[in-house]
């Protein structure tokens, strides 16, 4: 009877527990950043995903997460031209393993963003995520597109211009 | 009015006033353009510092006015050959220095119409201001004689080969040569071959000169130096065109 109360019991554990390891993920800046990052400056976050269990986590996916939060403009960031290096696959992290990765990042925009490791493996029905990082982005004087296009166009606009009046006249002459 | 300056109005006619005068001026303000906008569209340029943009330009201007001054220097003797017009101008009434400066004097007129379409741009892609004053100033001191330089090295070698084709393909391998800074920014200063090419090189010190100044800041005292190898170059290639030419015979 104590036989197979233990095995019943044994049995609910293993029902109850997940199925997959559980995770921890630290995410700091890394200290060569600048202080005072402006536009166009490259930052690097550096995260570490340590599996805290008794088992293997497998099938690990971590990527990052750009999230600006200027009032007005809080959206999620396309890191497209933010960076190259958005995610990254782990076929298995052995209990106790820890993974260190960098995050590369271009500065691209001003203003506030927070920034997020997640990461999730094979089976699990959540995700496990960083704590978020802070940073603040300062504006930097850049080409202005104002000034640019009407000059790009409008300049062969009008020697083009000129050359069509003078072929114009020529013929009028002849 | 003197002989040497009735060749360069003509030529300068020739150049500016025409047809094909328009067409290159279009061509080149074709290109800036496309330089342009392609500083505001591409993601990695648009967010180059400002000087380091208007640096950029001024240094593309000038490549392009070394162009054009190889183009009209290849043409300018071998090509009057090629048409049959030599000999008239040979026998003209003027002196070979009259030559070389009159055909030198549709360059400059080139040089300086191209110049002038170059500063909307310089203006334009140096919108937080920072130097545009120096920018502006610098493309026209060190500009012209690199340019003019170039102009007269095309011309010499126009009169030695008498082959347009033979003193274009020789110049434009010099121009690509000297202009190969522009390409490979300041990597090149990294092997002592390397500085000793910068330093010895015209299109290099005026490159390194727009850099000093835009994006530097730093004074002229500063750039005397590098004034003084493109001044130089202007000198030897002025001096390589007058022999060229004077060793023409008819």
């Amino acid at each position: 009877m104590t036989k197979i109360a233990t095995l019943l019991a044994a049995s609910l554990f293993l029902l109850a527990s997940p199925a997959w390891a559980s995770l921890e993920i630290s995410l700091a800046p890394a200290p060569a950043n600048p202080a005072q990052p402006k536009m166009g400056d490259n930052l690097k976050f550096e995260s570490v995903i340590a599996n805290t269990d008794a088992a293997s986590a497998r099938g690990l996916v971590a990527w990052i997460s750009l999230i600006q939060v200027d009032p007005g403009h809080e959206q999620p960031v396309d890191l497209e031209d933010w960076s190259a290096h958005k995610a990254l696959a782990q076929g298995e992290l052995a209990p106790g393993a820890k993974l260190s990765v960098e995050w590369p990042m271009r500065l691209i925009q001003a203003g506030d963003y927070r920034v997020v490791i997640s990461a999730v493996q094979r089976g699990a029905s959540r995700p496990v995520t960083s704590p978020l990082v802070d940073f603040h982005v300062e504006r930097k004087a850049v080409v202005e597109s104002q000034r640019i296009l009407p000059v790009a166009f409008g300049m062969p606009a009008l020697l083009a211009a000129l050359a069509l009046l003078r072929r114009r006249r020529r013929l009028r002459v002849r | 009015m003197s002989a040497a300056l009735l060749l360069a109005r003509k030529e300068s006619a020739e150049l500016v006033k025409s047809g094909r005068g328009l067409a290159w001026l279009l061509a080149l303000s074709v290109a800036l353009s496309a330089l342009s906008l392609l500083l505001v569209s591409n993601t990695e340029l648009s967010l180059l510092d400002n000087a380091q943009v208007v640096y950029m330009v001024m240094g593309t201007v000038t490549a392009l006015g070394a162009l054009l001054a190889v183009l009209l220097g290849a043409d300018a003797i071998a090509g009057e050959k090629e048409r049959g017009s030599l000999v008239p101008l040979l026998l003209a009434p003027l002196s070979t220095g009259d030559i070389v400066f009159g055909k030198i004097g549709g360059q400059l007129a080139a040089w300086a119409v191209a110049y002038l379409i170059a500063l909307p741009y310089v203006w334009a892609v140096g919108s937080s201001g920072q130097n545009l004053g120096q920018a502006v100033a610098y493309l026209a001191l060190f500009g012209t004689p690199v340019v003019l330089g170039f102009g007269f090295y095309a011309l010499g070698l126009s009169a030695r080969f008498g082959s347009v084709r033979g003193a274009l393909a020789a110049s434009l391998i010099t121009l690509i040569l000297l202009a190969s800074p522009l390409v490979l920014g300041p990597g090149l200063r990294q092997s002592a071959v390397g500085r000793i090419f910068d330093a010895v090189n015209p299109f290099a010190a005026a490159l390194n000169s727009f850099d000093s100044a835009v994006i530097d800041s730093q004074p002229l005292s500063m750039q005397l130096g590098r004034l003084g190898v493109a001044l130089v170059w202007l000198a030897l290639a002025f001096w390589f065109a007058r022999r060229s030419v004077q060793a023409l015979e008819i």
